[in-house]
């Protein structure tokens, strides 16, 4: 399959480890580069306070660091060489504006996200899959 | 209904719009501002005197935390550029609603004050949430904004406190108290927080609200307002929590846990659903009143400063939540402005927060990797 750069979206959530572990095997397979996109979900809109922002930021870095050096581990141990980009914001939107950042040839996500928002608006990958300008793989 | 009744629903209330906003990803005091409206209204709850001591507490408090949170060196380094911008985003409002409250809705010349005042802030803490999601905080457009956005905020608090001054003889110890405390305050802090700070009694913590309610009593007692000199007094200690991060986080962990839900819950309580609804066209021309001059004055010189993203920066200068929501509680409290008065103000303070903001991002947010390369090249420039 000739895949030379796939990116693959984690929010923390059960269904994007599957996606990761996918996009992992995949990678290993194709010889394509795999960039992962941590999205660390959007900061409280029309906050009130600037320390209301400040400390959902500081929790947020904290989680979704030590989950960018989980699978920065896990790609080592599989000696698939791999570039993590940590973001803020809602999850379609970015995983789109990112893939087209990096000229991804494929997408690889989870089903179901991590964010309610996500569940009211319609699902993430059914929003990436709409408007990605790449293929995109969907994992359960 | 008895207080420890209304005390029982009102921390339900505060609880479930703590997780909503966690689920939603919306700020917590928006909606508590929307919780408050729904119980005051299905529920017919009164203020209690209670809620609203605290509530006038945390909003004291809520202007000494956004004095603590302006990033001092960064505006030093900006200020030439926003100072223009931030004086007309607030001058500007402050004059036209001015004009239409008193010509068109026939309000007094001190709701016509109120009114300027709460509509023509810009909300520091909404402009940056939209500059930390984006990484526009570490660029020029981002620091100018910031900038602009303190200065507007300055000429709110300083309007707030000196317009509505009737003083008495307590003037001259409210303002002697207030010059001692933000001269004396960040020379004695480092001392007192190293000698009595870390600890889970928080003697830190107490000496501010011992500092905050000495001023509110003062400012009581004189006639004044203690909102000015609470911001300065945050300023001039901002320096120091920025060098005591966990001290700040205790502090807000404190205020956001247990005050200023309370405040704005207060808010949202005291507005009246069917005066906006029965005002809907005065709600739509206090909105104009408050957008439109705004767009007009801030544009011609974003233009100059933040080009080419004038449109994105003229938005977010018409954004506005906190001094907006405490300037108008404070007209209701002094007697000043009427329920419908305030549920109109606070209405469009609302809407500003949410209407530009979305409009900005979804159609004029500058892309920051972009930015800073630009923003390296005019250095570059610069230094050839």
């Amino acid at each position: 399959v000739p895949f030379e750069r796939i990116v693959v979206a984690i929010d923390g959530s059960e269904t994007s480890f599957h996606a990761f572990a996918k996009a992992l095997e995949l990678a290993g397979l194709t010889k394509a580069a795999l960039l992962a996109l941590v999205v660390e979900g959007p900061l409280p809109a029309y906050a009130a306070t600037i320390g209301e922002i400040d400390e959902v930021k500081r929790e947020k870095d904290a989680f979704f660091d030590t989950l960018a050096a989980r699978i920065r581990g896990q790609a080592g141990q599989a000696g698939v060489p791999i570039e993590v980009e940590l973001r803020p914001g809602h999850a379609a939107e970015l995983i789109v504006r990112y893939a087209t950042e990096v000229g991804a040839d494929l997408i690889v996500l989870g089903h179901k996200g991590h964010f309610l928002r996500d569940h009211v608006l319609g699902s993430t990958a059914d929003r990436v899959a709409e408007s990605a300008e790449c293929p995109v793989m969907i994992v359960r | 209904m008895s207080d420890i009744a209304i005390a029982a629903v009102l921390a339900g209330t505060i609880l479930l719009a703590s997780t909503m906003s966690v689920e939603l990803g919306l700020s917590v005091a928006l909606i508590e501002l929307f919780a408050g409206v729904v119980v005051g209204n299905a529920f017919s709850i009164d203020v209690p005197s209670w809620l609203s001591f605290i509530g006038s507490f945390a909003g004291i408090l809520l202007t000494f935390l956004a004095g603590a949170e302006v990033d001092m060196p960064q505006f030093q380094h900006e200020w030439k550029a926003s100072l223009s911008i931030g004086l007309v985003s607030f001058s500007a409002p402050f004059v036209i609603v001015g004009l239409l409250a008193y010509y068109g809705l026939g309000w007094n010349h001190r709701q016509v004050e109120i009114a300027g005042i709460a509509l023509s802030t810009t909300s520091l803490a909404v402009v940056y949430a939209v500059l930390v999601e984006t990484g526009l905080n570490r660029t020029v457009i981002g620091k100018r904004l910031m900038a602009a956005t303190f200065v507007t905020d300055f000429g709110t608090v300083a309007a707030l406190s000196i317009l509505f001054v009737k003083p008495t003889l307590w003037i001259v110890p409210f303002v002697a108290v207030a010059v001692v405390l933000i001269a004396g305050l960040p020379k004695v802090s480092p001392w007192f927080f190293s000698r009595y700070g870390d600890r889970v009694i928080e003697p830190e913590i107490k000496l501010v609200f011992a500092c905050l309610f000495l001023l509110m009593w003062l400012g009581g007692r004189a006639n004044s307002q203690a909102v000015l000199p609470a911001f300065i007094l945050g300023l001039v200690m901002s320096n120091h929590y920025s060098d005591h991060r966990k001290e700040q986080e205790r502090m807000r962990v404190v205020a956001f846990s247990f005050l200023t839900p309370f405040f704005f819950l207060k808010g949202g309580m005291s507005v009246s659903a069917g005066a906006l609804w029965a005002n809907l066209g005065v709600l739509a021309l206090l909105f104009a009143g408050k957008m439109v001059p705004k767009l007009a004055g801030v544009y011609p010189l974003a233009r100059r400063f933040t080009a080419p993203h004038a449109v994105f920066t003229t938005l977010l200068m018409s954004t506005g939540l906190t001094f907006g929501t405490i300037s108008s509680l404070y007209g209701l409290n002094a007697g000043i402005i009427d329920r419908t008065q305030f549920s109109l103000l606070i209405a469009v303070v609302v809407l500003s927060a949410i209407v530009p903001t979305a409009i900005a991002q979804r159609f004029f947010q500058p892309h920051a990797e972009r930015e800073l390369r630009r923003d390296g090249g005019e250095l570059a420039a610069d230094l050839v």
